[in-house]
């Protein structure tokens, strides 16, 4: 039996998951269902909300029995909600029944057409079954009535890049740096896009959001990693003037000395590290040998 | 072709890998430490990527750095596996073929190996995976017949050992590395766990 701190802290842990949508399901089944049998009575109106999130990580686990259960008690709380509904659609969904589910999305749709939470499950419904250009069409469709939904647009960009239409993706990531300006995460997948295409303007343009990505954020390696790749590939480029040639190799140059600062201190004191920073040695130095 | 020879360490490895990221498309290299012949054996592999699979920048830096650590364990990079998202289709993606190629180039009797999601289940008797050889410049389907794998029903157990231990979750991928550079893609506390559990069972390493 837990103490009332032990069991406060596990509640305080739901919600931060909740919150930070993390999809940690396995952690959030261990901690809620404990929570959920053993005290139900103390969590006061927060029990209902944790009943959702245990039920969805439940599915997310293969665990349709606790799954089962926490939709019975929101049911019969909760008994001509949509939002209830939707749970139980989404039960359908993981047992695969998809036209089940597609029936219960368009009830809900019908009394309520603007509810976005069936029409995204439609949507997922087809990503689950491979039909990712009818995903495609009915998520653009979405997005033309509701512009601002971020997940949408983050959904989205990545099914482009799935079917590698990266310009396609690459609005997507325009629309998200736009309203997200301080979001490295978003500069940096636009970058890695924007090489993807190739090309010395998109390359050009890659180094910039790569370098954008590490201003928010200068921890973040693959920005690091990805500002050092572009600059080399420029610095390499026939076509460019020495002016850019050397701006480039001064770019290039700086991003490895941070990455070489980054490994010594990842590298210290840990015998583990020490294959990925030799990699890494190598790796900057036969770059350079290329670069020149 | 020749025959395909896949090592416990290896297989044990790619099932982990597509067990930590049930919801994303992993990829992965195969790599052996035998010298280049007829036959191919594969040793280990190097678990890459769970998210944008086909943005160029991340693979291309993960190729770099494996070669780099290839060369210094005198190991070869023989083929690449991928476990699709989507568990019904196991069939080779755009950018599978892509990274395959690359390797042919270098390796002449590289192979392209799918994990088969429908077959992962506890019990499954067969090896979730499906084989591709390059022949006459296209990627075909390996004769069953030709690929190995020693000591089937100890490497199952051992890959259950690894869940119920809990130590399935020490694999790092070349993903998990770029968010946090002090954890080791060439995973070597979990190959010296893996190794562990290898030699009671058939008494060589």
């Amino acid at each position: 039996m837990l103490s009332v701190s032990e069991m406060l802290k596990m509640r305080d842990k739901l919600r931060k998951w909740r919150e930070e949508n993390y999809r940690n399901s396995e952690q959030i089944v261990d901690v809620g269902e404990e929570l959920l049998n053993e005290h139900a009575s103390k969590l006061g109106d927060d029990i209902w909300i944790i009943y959702e999130q245990v039920m969805i990580a439940a599915l997310d686990c293969s665990r349709d029995d606790l799954a089962w259960s926490c939709l019975q008690e929101l049911k019969r709380q909760f008994p001509d909600s949509h939002r209830v509904k939707r749970l139980a659609g989404m039960r359908l969904e993981a047992l695969e029944r998809y036209e089940d589910a597609n029936k219960l999305y368009d009830s809900i749709l019908q009394d309520d057409p603007t509810n976005t939470a069936a029409r995204k499950r439609k949507i997922s419904i087809l990503r689950a079954q491979g039909k990712s250009s009818e995903a495609i069409r009915e998520l653009n469709e979405y997005l033309e009535q509701f512009v601002g939904d971020q997940e949408a647009w983050h959904e989205l960009s990545e099914l482009y890049i799935n079917e590698h239409d990266y310009a396609k993706a690459a609005f997507c990531l325009e629309e998200l740096m736009m309203t997200n300006p301080h979001n490295h995460l978003y500069c940096e997948q636009y970058a890695e896009v924007k090489y993807t295409q190739g090309g010395l303007e998109n390359l050009e343009l890659a180094r910039k959001y790569f370098a954008q990505a590490l201003k928010l954020n200068n921890r973040n390696m693959r920005a690091l990693f990805g500002l050092y790749m572009s600059a080399s590939h420029i610095a390499a480029s026939p076509k460019v003037s020495a002016k850019v040639k050397k701006d480039n190799m001064k770019y290039g140059a700086w991003a490895a000395s941070q990455i070489s600062r980054a490994y010594q201190m990842a590298g210290r004191g840990k015998k583990e590290n020490k294959c990925s920073v030799k990699a890494v040695e190598e790796m900057l130095e036969s770059m350079q040998i290329t670069m020149s | 072709m020749g025959e395909v020879e896949l090592s416990c360490l290896a297989y044990a490895k790619m099932y982990l890998h597509a067990s930590q990221f049930p919801r994303c498309s992993v990829n992965g290299l195969l790599l052996s430490s035998s010298p280049a012949g007829a036959a191919v054996c594969i040793t280990d592999c190097v678990p890459l990527l769970h998210s944008h699979l086909s943005l160029a920048p991340i693979t291309q830096l993960a190729l770099t750095q494996v070669d780099a650590w290839c060369s210094q364990t005198q190991q070869r990079i023989v083929g690449y596996y991928q476990a699709n998202a989507c568990v019904s289709d196991s069939s080779p993606t755009p950018c599978a073929l892509k990274i395959a190629e690359k390797i042919f180039e270098q390796c002449n009797n590289a192979v392209l190996l799918m994990i088969d999601g429908e077959k992962m289940f506890p019990g499954c008797r067969v090896p979730p995976i499906v084989m591709y050889e390059r022949k006459d410049a296209r990627w075909t389907l390996k004769d069953k017949h030709t690929i190995m794998l020693r000591q089937w029903e100890e490497t199952c157990s051992i890959v259950n050992q690894l869940f119920s231990s809990g130590d399935q979750t020490l694999l790092v991928d070349f993903d998990s590395h770029l968010d946090d550079i002090t954890k080791d893609w060439t995973n070597q506390k979990l190959n010296a766990k893996i190794m562990e559990l290898i030699s009671p069972a058939n008494g060589n390493v």
